[in-house]
């Protein structure tokens, strides 16, 4: 129990000008960070017409619901949504399995040209994902994939280098007492793997999961440039279709990036504690 | 020793997570898929159309239903994709052969698709139509006599809005606005200037033409002069007598017409101090117009393309009057919108039966009636103006003003890149920070280059 003397001394501390200049630095980074959020939430409840007339600045009033229904009534947006879900959902999956198999090969694994292997992919990180958009487009469209579900994945769904970098430095942080333990006890590379090997990784998975879904559900220009219409539209995509050559929609606009976020947050509310270890651990903004 | 296994990945949670993997995957069906199904309508051909403005687009939709009721054998699609995307995309899609049936185009894009031989020529077939489509579109989009899309859009003219309190408030009545003159270099003869100067307002309540205006603390604006193509700068050398582009696409606008233009301009801006600074006008092309809706500028010059926005947006009383007139009289840029046949489409009577239908007064009309555009088909004109009637605004002076001389609207090859090359130097200029003479000559050499690859 914190006895009343140690909590003075705490409140003494607190009250610093050191402190005070530190609290009052933390509050205004943390206004300018969340102000453009509550700005586009609070342009999402003005009408058109209160937006056009008035600062952006001013508070919504009245306070209304017609660019949420617009957006998910005439303005489709609730296929983006899904489309988008899906393809997180798949991807996720997909880099995990694929890229914890890699990992561990390039980690505990010996063949021969393992290093020089694992090094060429590590340095794929290095092309900017723009450079493999034209041949990756073009491979799509002679196979006749564009405008599908499997374009949006296929691309990303067999692992990334980043990925896979990360999880091998892990890796290779485990004892090699244990993996050898386990062997002794008759486990081959597969229950290695996955029953001991994975489950220690647990917080660089969580950290990776946070990554990919960040990541996939922001990702425009692949989607961008291999669908068309609204079939397969993600989130991204469709709100940058709602902006016309000269109405630019800007209260239908923040409608569907206070959407867009919404899933983000519940992704920060249930790996918060993650999170934080993610930022220790990679270095990840 | 059986090494520790704090939370062991059972082949139970292994097998959930295929499961999902499989039943995502399975499940990657859009909902949107099952409301654009082709064929729902019975027809065995479908026509896919692609086009930006989702206004349109929703006229579209009214008009080919019509179009399928009456062709029972040809269903057609459309497909919006965004302006900002739209030609980096298609230019993609049509190497790609992924592209529509028919698409949208404007003057700045359309020529490398005619010197790829990308297009249906429109031809023969739609003989009979051609006297039914405004000629400035016809004209803009016929290349040694072969014209290469259906005229589908067309702004007219430019014209100035005004804000009816702020007009009272400086005793400038509508009339006055509707017969004004500029003059190069100001002074006598230009009534342009002093009017935008009485309505013009510093934030302590002083106008421009009163001693004491502090430009730098602005209240009201008079004029939304910025470097706007459309809306000001052509319009501006237009009616200074000067060109942008030469015949052959060349860029021409240093000229001793550009200079007493863009130095106009320039000065309307950081001498007179009756428009916006530059720093918040060159790179938000919507300043002016949000600037105009909030009531901070009096006049604000645009086309019809911003009709729905200021009717829409403005909650003050407002009207229409034409753009000043300069030593040549009051002349506008008149863009127009085509839609184009792909020429690789599959089933090219098709396509051709739907861009008769588009060139067409019945198909034409609902885009008039949606009040989103002006039809660049004659006899569906009519139908817009019924439509702002209705809502008591006359648009007919955006034709009107589309029916006088002209200056060409934006064409050729690269025309992109060479905006992109001369932009900086413009930006510099309505800046004030580079002289106009210096920034037209490098602009242009800058422009040109770009347009020679």
């Amino acid at each position: 129990m914190t006895s009343p003397d140690t909590r003075g001394r705490r409140r003494r501390e607190a009250l610093r000008p050191a402190s005070l200049l530190a609290y009052l630095v933390l509050a205004v980074g943390a206004v300018l960070t969340l102000a453009p959020f509550l700005l586009s939430f609070l342009t999402a409840l003005k009408t058109p017409r209160q937006f056009a007339s008035q600062s952006p600045l001013a508070w919504p009033d009245p306070v209304t619901g017609e660019n949420f229904a617009e957006l998910f009534g005439g303005g489709g947006f609730v296929s983006p949504v899904v489309v988008t879900a899906q393809v997180v959902v798949v991807v996720v999956v997909g880099q995990l399995v694929f890229s914890i198999m890699a990992a561990y090969a390039f980690a505990w694994l010996r063949f021969p040209g393992r290093d020089g292997l694992f090094w060429l992919f590590l340095a794929t990180l290095m092309v900017p994902q723009v450079v493999t958009v034209v041949p990756l487009y073009t491979m799509f469209s002679a196979v006749g994939l564009s405008n599908t579900f499997w374009a949006l994945v296929l691309p990303f769904v067999l692992g990334s280098p980043y990925a896979v970098f990360l999880l091998r430095e892990y890796f290779r942080g485990i004892p090699a007492d244990l993996l050898d333990a386990a062997r002794i006890d008759g486990a081959g590379t597969w229950t290695i793997l996955w029953r001991v090997v994975v489950p220690l990784a647990r917080p660089i998975v969580a950290t990776l999961v946070i990554i990919t879904v960040v990541t996939h559900w922001n990702n425009f220009l692949w989607p961008l440039i291999i669908t068309t219409g609204p079939t397969w539209q993600t989130v991204t995509v469709a709100t940058a279709a709602l902006q016309g050559q000269h109405d630019s929609n800007w209260t239908l606009v923040m409608a569907a990036t206070t959407v867009a976020i919404a899933p983000l947050l519940v992704v920060f509310a249930v790996f918060q504690r993650h999170i934080v270890s993610s930022i220790s651990l990679t270095g990840f903004r | 020793m059986t090494p520790p296994v704090p939370h062991p990945l059972t082949r139970r949670t292994l097998l959930g997570s295929a499961l999902g993997l499989g039943a995502a995957a399975a499940a990657g069906c859009s909902p949107a898929a099952q409301q654009q199904r082709p064929g729902d309508s019975g027809a065995q051909r479908t026509v896919t159309v692609r086009l930006w403005d989702e206004q349109v687009e929703a006229a579209y939709r009214t008009s080919f239903d019509a179009f399928t009721a009456a062709n029972p054998d040809i269903a057609v699609r459309t497909t919006l994709v965004p302006f900002a995307d739209y030609f980096t995309k298609l230019t993609a899609d049509v190497q790609a052969g992924n592209a529509d049936d028919l698409f949208w185009l404007n003057g700045s894009y359309i020529q490398p698709y005619i010197d790829n031989d990308l297009l249906m020529e429109i031809g023969a077939d739609f003989d009979a139509q051609r006297p039914g489509w405004i000629e400035p579109a016809v004209q803009q989009y016929t290349r040694d006599g072969a014209l290469w899309g259906v005229p589908q859009l067309t702004d007219g003219g430019i014209a100035m809005y005004y804000n009816t309190q702020l007009l009272e408030a400086a005793g400038v009545s509508p009339a006055e606005l509707a017969d004004l003159t500029w003059v190069p270099g100001g002074g006598e003869g230009d009534t342009f200037l002093p009017v935008m100067q009485r309505l013009t307002v510093d934030a302590l309540g002083v106008r421009a033409n009163e001693d004491g205006f502090d430009g730098d603390n602005p209240g009201t604006w008079g004029y939304s002069a910025a470097q706007d193509l459309q809306g000001i700068y052509y319009n501006f050398l237009g009616s200074a007598g000067g060109a942008f582009q030469d015949a052959e696409g060349r860029f021409v606008f240093d000229s001793p017409e550009g200079r007493d233009a863009f130095g106009y301009l320039v000065d309307l801006i950081n001498t007179h101090r009756v428009s916006p600074d530059a720093a918040n006008t060159n790179d938000n092309g919507d300043f002016t117009r949000d600037q105009f809706l909030q009531g901070k500028i009096a006049v604000f010059q645009s086309g019809i393309y911003n009709l729905k926005n200021v009717a829409d947006g403005a909650d003050f009383s407002w009207g229409i009057v034409p753009i000043p007139a300069g030593p040549r009289g009051r002349v506008s840029v008149v863009n127009n919108v085509v839609v184009c046949g792909n020429a690789a489409a599959e089933d090219a009577d098709a396509v051709t039966r739907v861009l008769q239908w588009l060139g067409s007064p019945e198909g034409a009309t609902p885009i008039g009636a949606s009040g989103a555009a002006l039809p660049a088909v004659t006899d569906a004109q009519p139908a817009f103006e019924e439509y702002w009637s209705g809502q008591d605004v006359d648009p007919s002076l955006f034709a009107e003003q589309g029916r006088q001389p002209s200056i060409g609207a934006p064409t050729g090859e690269r025309y992109g890149a060479a905006l992109t090359a001369w932009k900086p130097f413009f930006n510099e200029m309505f800046l004030g920070r580079l002289p106009v003479e210096e920034a037209l000559a490098q602009a242009q050499q800058a422009a040109n280059e770009a347009i020679e690859g």
